[in-house]
């Protein structure tokens, strides 16, 4: 242990701070070393005059006059407190959390379009799984995009709406 | 003879009971049985009249306002004197932010300046009256910088153990024990020379 250290173990002997083992260390080395010993003997002179000598001051303010102080400050922080708008929850859910989970949906679309998409890019061929069902298919070569539109063969309509994009092409 | 009012005089924890129902009278007793301690304990770590003021109104509104989390486990009287100390600390901290560090607190902060000092071998505040010694521990207190002050303010008035005062002061231990070092060190050196000017 260098001196530093053994300073900083005598003070924490001191202050009561080690464990018994410890300090019967301490006491061991003590015994031979007669520095040790008057920094021991300062440091609880100087505790000795520290210990109850905490000067003792009055607040400079009549108890009537600090009391009203902290009495409008009470009542002036629980105005405001009252006054601040309060949160309308549902409201806050409605206008945060539809629009997140709006594009959790959409997340969790693509996620399940790259999982059954066979491997054959990132947004791979679909199939219609229906024989009732029939599409179109047009192909923007600019846009690098494919819409396609699906129908019910038995309509007597050939088309309805576009239903979805079906792909757009990797870079 | 004993008279009635000390009989009648409602305790610390009666008074609480009564101002976490809402009872301002009550709360306004306990401001007036520990309003000096409070004050004297923010003079003492920030040695400046109206900021001590300040913030031990600012404790006071505070301890109202979380008077329900009080559970009794200290004093209230302790209870109050860790939300000012915790006030004076965060105001410490704010300052230190806005201006850089005296050449003098680099020196202290680096370490190493406690162990060039002599030991003072003789108990310079013996025979010394109450009065007289507390002037001069107030003087010599006023000399350190507030991280040593607050140190041996913490570990000698409030007497808080190494780990309670780091954890209240954010550091380590480690800088706990040296910073406590160099204070009591400071200390004796600030003492003794305050008795061998008053000798002259």
């Amino acid at each position: 242990m260098n001196n530093d250290n053994f300073e900083l173990k005598l003070q924490a002997y001191v202050d009561g701070e080690l464990s018994a083992r410890e300090a019967a260390a301490v006491r061991e080395r003590l015994s031979n070393d007669t520095a040790g010993q008057s920094l021991v003997a300062e440091l609880r002179n100087t505790n000795a005059a520290l210990t109850g000598s905490e000067t003792e001051l009055k607040l400079p303010e009549s108890r009537e006059f600090f009391w009203s102080k902290v009495q409008r400050e009470i009542e002036r922080q629980e105005r405001a407190v009252a006054a601040a708008p309060k949160i309308n929850w549902i409201e806050w859910v409605r206008h945060h959390l539809v629009s997140v989970g709006g594009a959790a949906l959409l997340t969790c679309l693509l996620a399940v379009m790259l999982l059954h998409g066979g491997g054959t890019g990132p947004l791979g061929e679909m199939e219609m799984a229906s024989d009732e069902m029939g599409t179109y298919t047009y192909r923007d070569q600019q846009a690098k995009m494919t819409m396609v539109w699906f129908y019910d063969k038995s309509d007597d309509s050939e088309f309805t709406e576009p239903a979805a994009i079906a792909s757009m092409d990797p870079e | 003879m004993k008279t009635n009012e000390s009989q009648s005089s409602p305790s610390d924890e009666q008074l609480v009971k009564a101002a976490k129902k809402g009872d301002m009278v009550a709360f306004e007793e306990l401001v007036a049985r520990h309003r000096d301690k409070i004050y004297a304990r923010a003079f003492s770590m920030m040695r400046n009249e109206d900021e001590a003021v300040d913030l031990s109104q600012e404790a006071w509104v505070k301890s109202w306002q979380r008077l329900k989390q009080f559970q009794g486990e200290s004093s209230f009287g302790t209870w109050m004197t860790r939300i000012v100390i915790n006030l004076c600390l965060d105001q410490l901290r704010r300052r230190k932010r806005q201006r850089t560090e005296s050449i003098e607190e680099m020196s202290e902060e680096s370490g190493g300046v406690e162990r060039q000092m002599p030991v003072v071998t003789v108990n310079p505040t013996e025979r010394l009256e109450r009065g007289e010694l507390r002037k001069k521990i107030d003087q010599a207190l006023g000399q350190l910088s507030h991280e040593h002050r607050t140190v041996l303010i913490l570990h000698e008035f409030e007497e808080m153990e190494y780990k309670e005062i780091a954890k209240t002061m954010d550091c380590s231990i480690g800088t706990v024990m040296s910073r406590l070092f160099y204070a009591r060190r400071k200390m004796a050196v600030l003492l003794a020379s305050l008795k061998t000017e008053e000798t002259k």
